[in-house]
């Protein structure tokens, strides 16, 4: 049974805030379904050389449109944001002067 | 003129082309059967306030001279598919008031088509489910039998369209929620080849698993549907185009893989399952025996990648740009607030394990294991499709459960895919189409057949699904 400290550190990870209740049903789930999905590690890795999937998708360095895809979008994006003021959209200060 | 929303895609457009009917008279009879029955299904989370407008601009626009198979046809589009100037939510109180700013481009061209759309529908929350339960705004119901569920996350979509509230419907499916919910409502459900329609403009849940795709009454909607949003898209870099796969010569052999329904299904769906296999070797095609030894580990590698995938896609809900926004006492407790309170418990829960699973120290265990897995599985099901044109299963293991009946239980939830998965993992195109009903206390439920093709072979699957039409 996945711990409750392994829980609350990964809701830190994941910036979610959790309730007690939560915690402790989450710590039942996950242990749960991570019994079920923990058959993946049966398996062998690096018997095939897997070819990947990725291939690289490329196009030339040029402007594709003649005007931006934003034009006319400023309103929406930012009527978007929770808070503003006038022309500003209000977010926390984050980055603190040294005293 | 009534009944006028039980007629098929094609028929409609038949008629609107020949002057018979009008998309505004479609409209009319799709939002006569909303007012009737979406109060009790709930299928529509909200039916967009200029639908008759839309028609009649539709209805202009053929005057003008135009033509096209979905000109004024209308349809229903799931609630994570963005349309500029309309709310798109995600079912989720994250972005119950968020407006979409652009559109995805599923729906430009099904607006250069000349669709309507008439509203948007119900799903799982940020497309986390089978059942339609863990939408913020309450479950959708059946509509063969409104104490059960629609499936999901698709449910709204394919509640609408078996209710006859659009021709037809867009869904997502990343796991299966789209064929599910097909199966469960008696639809078809098609999900394309992974990148064959682009993803630009869906919310994001499992970048390497999503794909959009219809949802209607026929194979031939279906059909059409699919033709009008695939194609390749500069804003998505993943898509592919006809070339991309060489055509491939049918055999004309289906294959089951016997192994995989020796349990766990309902004895009446495999009646059905077989009686469909004897129909198509009526119809000329003969019915192999196929091993898949990986695909019991399907749904454990799904669990694994699915998540963790979700926990980066869902990483941009922080309630600084957009969304549902709390202030805490930090920028953290911001974000930890925001979080908590916007996203529902099945959403939190999937975060969790994919943060988990992704976490340092059991990277490889999980997901190092559940990637390697997954190439393993994709090469078994290329070889396997190497003879025979499709892999044939019943799309899920019983009818539609009762609303409630899963929800204690996230695993229980999570097994309703187990057809479905394998799919979404390898990137291959599957369809499930009715195979009959089957009874279950007294009402008949409908019960879907899964195929599955080589990749870029929709073609394929059509020529397969008709027969059972």
């Amino acid at each position: 049974m996945i711990s409750k400290e392994e829980v609350l550190n990964l809701a830190q990870l994941a910036r979610l805030k959790l309730s007690d209740q939560e915690v402790a049903g989450l710590q039942k789930d996950i242990s749960n379904i991570l019994d079920y999905v923990g058959q993946v590690s049966a398996v062998s890795t690096g018997k095939e050389k897997e070819k990947p999937l990725q291939r690289n998708v490329m196009r030339p360095d040029e402007l594709r449109a003649a005007s931006s895809p934003m034009d006319g979008k400023e309103e929406a994006l930012r009527g978007a944001f929770p808070k503003r003021e006038g022309d500003f959209n209000v977010v926390r200060k984050i980055i603190q002067k040294d005293e | 003129m009534t009944d006028l929303n039980k007629l098929s895609i094609v028929e409609a457009s038949q008629k609107l082309a020949a002057g018979e009917i009008t998309s505004l008279q479609l409209v009319e009879a799709c939002l006569a059967e909303i007012e009737k029955r979406n109060p009790s299904l709930n299928a529509y989370l909200e039916v967009f306030s200029d639908a008759r407008e839309q028609a009649t601009t539709a209805d202009a626009r053929r005057v003008a001279g135009e033509k096209g198979a979905l000109l004024g046809i209308p349809l229903a589009i799931k609630d994570n598919i963005l349309i500029e100037g309309r709310t798109a939510s995600a079912a989720s109180k994250m972005l119950e008031n968020y407006v979409a700013t652009y559109d995805a481009t599923v729906i430009k061209k099904l607006k250069e088509a000349g669709a309507v759309f008439v509203g948007r529908t119900n799903m799982d929350e940020f497309a986390h489910g089978s059942s339609t339960e863990n939408s913020a705004f309450g479950p959708t119901k059946n509509p063969h039998d409104e104490s059960r569920v629609p499936g999901g996350s698709s449910g709204g979509s394919a509640a609408a369209v078996a209710a006859h509230m659009a021709l037809g419907a867009l869904g997502t499916d990343t796991g299966g929620s789209i064929r599910e919910p097909a199966s469960f409502t008696g639809l078809v459900g098609l999900k394309p080849t992974y990148g064959a329609v682009s993803r630009s403009g869906l919310m994001a849940m499992g970048s390497s698993l999503d794909q959009a795709g219809p949802l209607t009454h026929t194979v031939a909607d279906a059909e059409l549907i699919f033709d009008v949003i695939k194609g390749k898209d500069l804003l998505d870099s993943t898509t592919i185009d006809e070339t991309s796969y060489p055509p491939r010569a049918a055999t004309k052999k289906m294959g089951v893989p016997r192994h995989l329904l020796e349990k766990g299904i309902d004895p009446d769906v495999l009646e059905r399952f077989e009686a469909s296999l004897e129909t198509l070797r009526a119809k000329g095609y003969e019915v192999v025996d196929i091993e898949l030894p990986l695909a019991g580990l399907a749904l454990a590698v799904y669990y694994v990648i699915m998540p963790a995938e979700v926990s980066a896609n869902l990483a941009r809900f922080d309630g600084v740009r957009y969304g549902h926004s709390q202030k805490g006492e930090t920028l953290f407790d911001d974000y930890a607030a925001s979080r908590g309170e916007g996203f529902g418990p099945e959403v939190r829960r999937r975060i969790m394990l994919g943060t988990y699973v992704l976490s340092s120290g059991y990277f490889d265990a999980y997901f190092g294991k559940a990637t390697a897995a997954r190439a393993q599985l994709r090469a078994e099901v290329e070889r396997v499709l190497e003879g025979v044109d499709c892999i044939v299963t019943p799309t899920t293991t019983s009818p539609a459960t009762k609303l409630g009946e899963k929800t204690d239980d996230p695993l229980a939830m999570y097994l309703l895919d187990i057809f479905t998965v394998t799919a979404n993992l390898t990137g291959n195109p599957a369809i499930s189409v009715p195979m009959g009903t089957v009874e279950r206390e007294g009402k008949q439920l409908p019960i879907g057949i899964q195929f599955t093709a080589a990749h870029g072979n929709e073609s394929t699957l059509f020529a397969a699904a008709k027969t059972l039409e």
